[in-house]
């Protein structure tokens, strides 16, 4: 891969009272690249994700964003924010606002559209992640699935220029979980940047340029998935993708 | 049981009882949102003297807070030289602290998760407390502000002490006029209960049904 860097971490640390859960953190995603993080439990990753998309800040480190240090001088960081798209592992969508309305919030009070305009989009992202026909229902109407979805064109309709993925379906069921799949595929067909913790290896496989392991607050190893699923370098990384790849049957 | 003059009589004392309870509410309400926003989001001095006045008013028999305008106040500042003023201030201020943990606890029942999704949204601090928070926090409050009336209207019974003309001085004058204890006062409590009642049992099925419809929790 060799476009822009859109976002890059360089030596992230990250210390919650006196446990140092990123220590020294280096990562960079370009322009066009879907990079996919695994990684045992407790390793880091929702952390790395968070401090990434500015909704925390590191202990130490620095962020960049197309180039500019964002915690340096002070810039406006929620128009930074509003160009790094975030879902979550557990659906987040605003509980009093239907789908549509969940969608529109950023676009009318951040991005300042008028409520038609705002509307039409809305609805535009709602059609891509295929739930026009939900736009009216609130999220305790929707499944797991379709509120990740939601969660997916809300992310979208702000026109990111990166989102940010955090096992999106590690809370679904293996039916919902293809569904969301399914459309983060096409999203990364379609060439939108992302950086996706996940552990569902057909995805990786399929989309993935690279695939990163992580392990006790740092990135251990990065590589091609033709190279990361089959033989990689560091034997922590081959022995947790031999327990997860034989939850697959082996690929 | 008592007779329907007297029990007209006794009705006398519903406006006082609910004026004063449902102004010490609004001035409860007026109070307690903006200082539940102090106690969340100022920097730690600032909360702090709104979490001491909440722990006063917490701590203060509300009698003792109205002798305290009524006597005390009333001295130098006219308004509180009426009955009247001085137990809708003593309601009203303290219900400012119980609005308050109500809402607080409120404000903090919307999840976590939600608040991130606002801020990776690029919404302000302001936005995220206008558009998230409070619209769900006003739903989970509900029941809590229904039982904070219902314990405005029984604690305004206490102004009749500083000679406030609500149902219980109505009770209190029927006893003293018919040398009879119970009747009065139970004449007096039913009102009482007809009032509260449906208010609180009102806003704890409105609470439940929306918190149902929107899956709150
Ligand atoms: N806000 C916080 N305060 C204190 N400790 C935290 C906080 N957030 C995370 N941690 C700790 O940091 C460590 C890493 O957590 P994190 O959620 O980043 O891991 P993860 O790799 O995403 O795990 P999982 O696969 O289970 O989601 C854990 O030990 C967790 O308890
Ligand atoms: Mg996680």
């Amino acid at each position: 891969m060799s476009g822009e860097i859109i976002l890059e971490g360089k030596g992230l640390w990250k210390r919650y009272g006196s446990l140092d859960v990123l220590k020294g953190v280096d990562i960079s995603v370009r322009k066009g690249e879907t990079k996919v993080i695994i990684g045992p439990s407790g390793s880091g990753k929702s952390t790395l994700l968070r401090i990434l998309g500015l909704l925390e800040p590191p202990t130490k480190g620095e962020i960049y964003f197309r180039g500019e240090n964002v915690y340096a001088g002070n810039l406006n960081l929620n128009r930074i924010r509003a160009k790094i798209g975030f879902v979550f592992q557990e659906p987040s969508l605003f509980r009093h606002l239907t789908a549509l309305g969940n969608v529109k919030l950023g676009l009318k009070h951040v991005l300042k559209m008028k409520d038609e305009e705002a509307e039409k989009k809305a609805m535009e992202m709602l059609r891509l992640v295929h739930l026009e026909e939900w736009a009216d229902h609130y999220p305790a109407q929707l499944s797991g699935g379709q509120q990740q979805r939601v969660g997916i064109a809300r992310a979208l309709a702000m026109d990111p220029d990166i989102i940010l993925f955090d096992e999106p379906t590690a809370s679904l069921d293996i039916e919902l979980t293809w569904e969301v799949i399914e459309v983060m595929e096409e999203l990364a067909r379609k060439g939108i940047t992302m950086l996706v913790v996940t552990h569902e290896i057909p995805f990786a496989k399929e989309v993935a340029d690279e695939i990163c392991f992580m392990e006790e607050g740092l990135i251990k190893e990065c590589a091609p998935p033709e190279i990361m699923l089959r033989n990689p370098k560091t034997p922590r990384a081959r022995s947790f993708l031999k327990r997860l790849l034989g939850a697959y049957g082996g690929i | 049981m008592i007779s329907t003059s007297d029990f007209i009589f006794l009705l006398r004392g519903v406006p006082a009882t609910l004026s004063i309870s449902f102004i010490a509410f609004i001035i409860g309400f007026a109070i307690g949102i903006p200082l539940t926003m102090v106690r969340l989001y100022t920097p730690r001095i600032y909360a702090s003297m709104a979490n001491a006045y909440v722990k006063v008013f917490l701590g203060v028999p509300v009698l003792v807070i109205m002798l305290f305008f009524y006597f005390g106040l009333g001295k130098y500042l006219p308004p509180f030289r009426s009955p009247y003023m001085s137990a809708i201030a003593a309601l009203g201020f303290r219900s400012g602290a119980y609005q308050s943990q109500i809402f607080k606890s409120a404000m903090n029942s919307v999840p976590r998760d939600q608040i991130l999704a606002a801020r990776s949204l690029g919404l302000t601090k302001t936005q995220i407390i206008r558009y998230i928070i409070l619209p769900q926090a006003f739903i989970v409050a509900l029941p809590g502000l229904g039982s904070e009336i219902a314990l405005l209207i029984k604690d305004s019974a206490y102004s009749f002490i500083l000679g406030v003309l609500d149902i219980t001085m109505h009770a209190d004058i029927l006893r003293r006029a018919h040398k009879l204890f119970l009747a009065p006062y139970l004449a007096g409590a039913l009102l009482y209960i007809m009032m509260t009642f449906p208010i609180a049992n009102y806003l704890d099925r409105l609470g439940s049904r929306l918190k149902d419809r929107y899956g709150l929790r």
